[in-house]
């Protein structure tokens, strides 16, 4: 069987940037992306705008197109619609592809799962109308579907930016309900002279803030005890800010206190993780050049720690170096050559994510529940009372948790309560999250249907093109 | 209230969701397509049968799953629109039982 040098799964900046890299190199390499094109979430449809005005998104949107076409050009196979669910550290991959199952085996691996948002269990967040910033996103980006008088809530660059973008569109904003404590700015504050060597980056979010500070939209800011207001639907948000209790009227409420690595990929593999108590989420344990605790598995951008996209592009070209000498096409001095300016952005991106950081941590308040009926985990409808009663009765850790509740066990696998459960078992158990520990997850890592097994194939690297 | 910012009428498809015939663009999400539509309610909740709806509509949430032309367990935002798809609120609970075709 004709296996790939290299099989790269997720097509966003990380992914893409390691393809143009490796093919470069004369690697036979393999995409695997979930979508349709090529772009990952920051990028999406990035070069096919279905907006009449796609310049509204701003430039780093537009340099997404760029990369893209690169990475069209490279020559790397790139499988698109191609959604892998199982993933052996024999190098062995399966996934959906057109309806039907496909294998290919792999020499080496490099998995760029990219980023998801953090969960925001407030009251209510599982009303009909209650949405994440990102998904604001993507249904602007891939769609050019907007949401007309939303309240939008929480923190953190993402959020700021599609108000600014629905501003820019002429979409009517009901309010930016803004959740940063007054106490981050004083923390982030000595923070603030190493991150001015980044100022591009900072003057970006700047402007963003003034931007939407000019237009007039209502702003509150410092908000606390943010409650989703309905019965079958969204009907919008209340809260308190500067001691007074608000309410502001919406269908739509738009939710976002960051991103944290989209973990199941890794996990499932088996791979190490610690937890980062600075972005307080799991992530996958990598050296500079992306290798897993698995020697031939490397992993890069967001889904090994947040980066933001051009750390991830720079991560994909050292992991696409680093594979290529582990492929015996470069040396090791060849690629520590190559990967040097590469590493040396890297680090100096370092304190200005720090900052970030730091500014924007997620609050207690928003990443665990507060109220004993609301739900923690969505599709085995757990609320943190049912989970707290099964702590209480002797599951101390996720997976126990999850054989007596059944909270994780639905068809999200615990995208979603993962980081809650670990979050309130660490609570309760006054202990660290890492001695909490995670779920233990499994392939398939998708729902699947036998009709679907059974239309099997597998894809070979033609041999000499 | 959602709502496309496209004002041209090119690529259009007819979808019926939930009895309601949708028109959409070639492309398009399915979940952006119920959206817009102002049909948001994507599935019932299996133990107390409350409505959801798409959290994240990037396929890590999977509150958005719906029943695609019979095929139970579809994510609408990963799905793409296509002339003639039949796209039902998906309600499977202990008490109902899913079509045999998908499980």
């Amino acid at each position: 069987m004709q296996a790939f040098d290299c099989a790269i799964v997720g097509a966003g900046p990380a992914g893409m940037s390691a393809a143009i890299e490796l093919a470069q190199a004369g690697a036979d390499v393999v995409v695997l992306d979930r979508a349709d094109r090529a772009g990952g979430q920051i990028y999406r449809s990035a070069a096919d705008s279905p907006l009449p005005d796609a310049a509204s998104l701003g430039p780093d949107y537009a340099a997404g197109a760029d990369l893209i076409s690169r990475f069209e050009d490279s020559g790397a196979k790139h499988l698109a619609g191609a959604d892998a669910w199982h993933l052996g550290d024999d190098g062995r991959i399966l996934f959906s592809y057109q309806g039907e199952t496909r294998e290919l085996h792999s020499r080496e691996m490099l998995l760029c799962p990219g980023a998801m948002e953090r969960p925001m269990p407030i009251p209510g967040w599982t009303l009909p109308g209650v949405m994440t910033a990102g998904a604001a996103q993507v249904m602007l980006k891939s769609d050019a579907v907007v949401a007309d008088g939303a309240v939008f809530a929480g923190s953190g660059p993402l959020l700021y930016l599609i108000v600014a973008q629905y501003l820019r569109l002429g979409v009517p904003v009901a309010a930016l309900v803004e959740t940063t404590p007054r106490q981050h700015y004083l923390d982030a504050a000595p923070l603030m002279p190493r991150a001015l060597r980044q100022l591009g980056q900072l003057r970006k979010g700047l402007s963003l803030l003034r931007e939407i500070r000019a237009s007039g939209v209502s702003i509150y800011r410092h908000a606390e005890n943010l409650e989703v207001l309905g019965d079958e639907n969204a009907k919008g948000l209340r809260f308190v800010a500067s001691g007074k209790q608000y309410e502001v009227a919406a269908d739509t409420v738009f939710l976002h206190h960051g991103v944290q690595p989209n973990l199941n990929m890794t996990r499932a593999m088996g791979l190490a993780h610690h937890w980062n108590s600075a972005q307080m989420c799991w992530q996958v344990t990598v050296d500079a050049f992306g290798e897993s605790s698995v020697a031939h598995v490397s992993v890069a951008g967001d889904g090994a720690g947040i980066v933001g996209a051009d750390g991830a592009c720079a991560a994909g070209r050292v992991a696409a170096q680093n594979i290529s000498h582990r492929l015996g096409r470069i040396s090791r001095a060849e690629r520590d050559n190559k990967t040097k300016s590469d590493l040396a952005y890297l680090s100096a991106l370092k304190p200005f994510r720090r900052f970030i950081d730091c500014l924007y941590r997620p609050t207690d308040a928003l990443s665990s529940p507060r109220q004993a009926n609301t739900l923690v985990c969505r599709c085995e409808e757990q609320s943190m009372g049912d989970l707290r009663t099964g702590f209480e009765q002797g599951a101390r850790d996720p997976n126990a948790l999850k054989s007596l509740t059944r909270c994780g066990m639905g068809p999200c696998q615990g995208r979603q309560c993962g980081h809650l459960v670990t979050g309130l078992l660490a609570q309760w158990r006054e202990e660290s999250p890492e001695a909490v520990g995670y779920y233990r997850l499994r392939s398939p890592q998708r729902l699947l249907t036998l009709d679907e097994l059974g239309r099997y194939e597998t894809v070979t690297a033609e041999a000499a093109e | 209230m959602f709502r496309s910012l496209q004002d041209d009428d090119r690529d259009l498809v007819t979808l019926n969701v939930n009895g309601q015939m949708v028109t959409a663009r070639k492309g398009q999400s399915v979940w952006s397509a119920m959206a817009v539509a102002g049909q948001v309610e994507t599935r019932k909740a299996a133990l107390s049968g409350e409505a959801r709806s798409a959290y994240c509509a990037m396929g890590v949430c999977f509150e958005c799953m719906v029943n695609i032309d019979g095929l139970p367990n579809q994510q609408a935002c990963l799905r793409r629109v296509a002339d003639g798809m039949k796209v039902l609120t998906q309600d499977i609970s202990e008490d109902t039982e899913a079509d045999d075709a998908g499980l």
